[in-house]
């Protein structure tokens, strides 16, 4: 049985867990899109915001270039005034962590550093001209403004300490003459930016990168541009490159890697700054070599605390559908278990139903049987009173009038004709007695012997009785075609006495006007019953006198051929005790057929 | 009054001298005459008929004898009944008081009565009583 539940609730199982891995796939697809679009906002929203503080220093940048400074502009000495009002400003945007004027040989000649929030002092004057962004800037062109990639500041080629991650505008700027005297430099703080920008706003990790995936910045390290400074400290496990296969293509993207979700929103600041000045109508142009890319990545714990849910629905379904499967299957074992039991039930109930019915058809049969019988036996009750009412009470009642003949008579002579036939009458009473006593005999056996008869052998037994008619120059011949059977079970006794008397008969009764006299003996099968034939070519008998009483006792339809009148009268008797019948069919002149119905 | 003329058919021979002897007792005058089975009556009564001799006026027939039974004989005489210019009464007189017999019986119109053996001289007188009354 459990074998059987076992198979069906795999069947039922099988498909309902690939549905629901259909499902929670699809599920998780639909997850993972929608976790995509709103990184995608997240990274959207970071780079327009970058993109406006960009803007904001290529602006700052651009201001100081257009200003007209002094023919020989000296700021240290006799432009100290021009330049001290700007200052103050300087001094209050904290972004601001130098402000640099150089000459066209990358010396500086004015430099104005941050010593703290609130404090900027004029600082010790550099040659910066061996310096990239200083090369870039003296190349620059009127109304062209360079921002230089981000880097950690150095000062004297030396890393400033602590880290400070500086991007620096760079423009040229011009005297009242129209003549280029130098380059501004402004040295942009990017912690306020980095801070800003490493804000959480979905629940990834965000991280700045360049195009060589070098992170720029990420809240998930403790140092910016650690890159560039990796061999000189000890990092520690952190890298500060980023080894994901999928932000190799530097196009924008949303994928799964290690566990992670990772989005990259590409970054082309001049691109943006562009879109910014045309938004504002400025005519300046920005040259910055910079190309960044926003990664945001949701790490595993993240993604799987997401997709919890959907695992933790998936199992509780999983286990309603196991428990549904088994109670479906278990009912099902159950019901077809039922069904069989009951058709079994069925079954046996249709066998006792059939062996009842075949046990009432064979009472009915038996019944039958002894219905016919005792039928038979009313018969030869009847039989036997018509034999006692004709044939006994005629003597006796002949017997009672002369027996009151002779009372009343006086005349001896007379009394002496009346007294031999008493003794005549009392002769008739004794022959009947004697033949009713072997009618009684066949009626009372009780126990018959009944064996199986070759049928052929038997006539030929009677025939061998006859011999002396047959031999003695009499042309009659027993004729045998018992093709049909040549066994029957019988008493022996009463069918040796049947088969005598026909042949007696057939022989007392032939014709003298035909060549030859036989008598045939035909056995026959007709309605799955033994049928005996017996057939001769006799005198027959007329069937309109005698035909109602030809088996009846002392019938006797010729005259002049001596004879009883009890072998036909004995012949039934004897077959209807052994539950066989008798009929017959004759002609007179013809000859008599016999039917023995066994 | 006509003589009468009676004709016994049984082939119970002891009945046959009773009988007789009974008629004789009632008169000397009646003409018995008798046959011991049916077929011997009928080819007395088509003898009588082809040769123009006066039939019995009562045949007192009995049913159970050889060759040609009581009922045999009347389905000759069925036959005969039409060529037969005088009415001939016939009387069965049988041992049996089977109702089967009775019943039988009544199917011929033929038969004028219906006596159980042993038959009376009252039986007799009544028989011929009947008989003659008519003649």
């Amino acid at each position: 049985m459990w074998r059987k539940i076992f198979k069906i609730v795999i069947l039922l199982y099988l498909p309902l867990v690939g549905l629901t891995f259909i499902l929670i796939h699809l599920q998780k697809k639909g997850q993972i899109e929608g976790l995509a679009q709103v990184e995608k906002r997240g990274a959207e929203y970071k780079k327009n915001y970058l993109s406006d503080l960009c803007y904001s220093l290529v602006y700052n940048t651009q201001y100081w270039c257009s200003i007209q400074y002094p023919v020989d502009f000296d700021p240290l000495d006799s432009h100290s005034e021009f330049i001290s009002p700007f200052l103050e400003t300087i001094t209050g945007i904290s972004d601001y962590d130098q402000f640099r004027f150089l000459d066209m040989n990358g010396k500086e000649f004015f430099r104005y550093e941050r010593e703290n929030r609130e404090v900027m002092i004029v600082g010790e004057l550099q040659d910066k001209s061996k310096r990239d962004y200083v090369k870039k800037g003296l190349a620059l062109k009127k109304g062209e403004i360079y921002l230089s990639p981000i880097n950690l500041n150095q000062e004297n080629g030396i890393f400033e300490r602590p880290f400070k991650p500086v991007i620096r505008g760079v423009g040229p700027i011009y005297n009242s003459l129209g003549e280029q005297i130098g380059i501004v430099v402004i040295n942009f703080k990017m912690s306020r930016i980095f801070k800003l920008l490493k804000s959480r706003i979905t629940d990834s990790d965000f991280y700045l990168v360049d195009s060589n995936l070098n992170i720029v910045t990420s809240n998930t390290r403790s140092l910016d541009l650690g890159y560039e400074i990796a061999e000189l400290i000890d990092t520690g496990s952190e890298t500060y490159t980023l080894d994901i296969a999928g932000l190799k293509s530097n196009k924008d993207t949303t994928f799964i890697e290690n566990g992670s979700m990772w989005t990259l929103k590409k970054l082309d600041l001049r691109k943006m700054l562009d879109t910014e000045i045309a938004k504002y109508s400025r005519s300046f142009e920005v040259l910055t070599p910079t190309s960044w890319a926003i990664v945001q990545e949701i790490s595993p714990k993240t993604l799987r605390a997401k997709f919890g849910l959907l695992y933790k629905n998936f199992a509780i379904f999983n286990f309603f559908g196991i428990i549904a499967s088994i109670l479906i299957a278990y009912g099902y074992v159950r019901s077809k278990m039922r069904r069989q039991q009951f058709y079994v039930q069925l079954k046996d109930k249709n066998t006792s139903l059939l062996e009842g019915k075949k046990q009432l058809e064979l009472n009915n049969i038996q019944i039958n049987e002894i219905n016919e019988r005792l039928q038979i036996r009313n018969k030869q009750l009847e039989e036997f009173n018509y034999v006692v009412s004709h044939n006994l009470r005629s003597p006796v009642t002949s017997m009672a009038v002369i027996v009151d003949m002779i009372k009343k008579e006086n005349e001896p002579e007379k009394i002496k004709i009346l007294i031999p036939k008493l003794d005549q009458i009392s002769k008739s009473i004794s022959n009947l007695t004697e033949d009713i006593k072997e009618y009684i005999t066949i009626l009372d056996q009780n126990e018959i012997l009944i064996e199986s008869i070759h049928i052929q052998d038997l006539i030929e037994s009677i025939k061998n009785e006859f011999l002396e008619t047959l031999l003695d120059g009499e042309n009659f011949k027993v004729i045998y075609d018992l093709k049909g059977w040549d066994t029957i079970d019988f008493s022996k006794f009463y069918l040796k006495s049947i088969l005598q008397n026909f042949m007696s008969n057939s022989i007392k009764y032939r014709r003298n006007d035909v060549k030859e006299s036989h008598i045939i003996f035909e056995s026959k099968f007709e309605e799955g019953k033994k049928v005996l034939y017996v057939k001769d070519n006799g005198l027959g008998i007329n069937m309109e006198h005698h035909g109602k009483s030809i088996f009846k006792l002392y019938k006797r339809f010729h005259r002049n051929i001596s004879g009883k009148g009890m072998g036909l009268f004995l012949i039934k008797s004897q077959l209807e005790a052994l539950n066989a019948k008798i009929s017959v069919e004759s002609v007179e002149g013809e000859g008599t057929t016999f039917k023995i119905k066994f | 009054m006509k003589k009468a003329n009676i004709l016994l058919v049984d082939d119970d021979e002891i009945y046959i001298y009773l009988t007789k002897r009974l008629l004789n007792d009632i008169s000397e005058e009646i003409a018995v005459s008798s046959f011991t089975d049916g077929e011997q009556a009928i080819d007395f009564i088509k003898a009588c008929t082809s040769e123009k001799v006066e039939l019995p006026d009562v045949i007192l027939l009995d049913v159970n004898m050889p060759f040609l039974d009581g009922w045999g004989f009347l389905l000759e005489f069925k036959k005969l009944k039409s060529k037969l210019e005088d009415k001939v009464h016939i009387y069965l007189v049988t041992s049996s008081e089977l109702d089967d017999d009775k019943k039988r019986a009544k199917d011929f119109e033929e038969l004028t009565g219906y006596y159980v053996k042993p038959i009376s001289e009252k039986d007799l007188i009544e028989i011929l009583e009947e008989v003659y009354k008519d003649i």
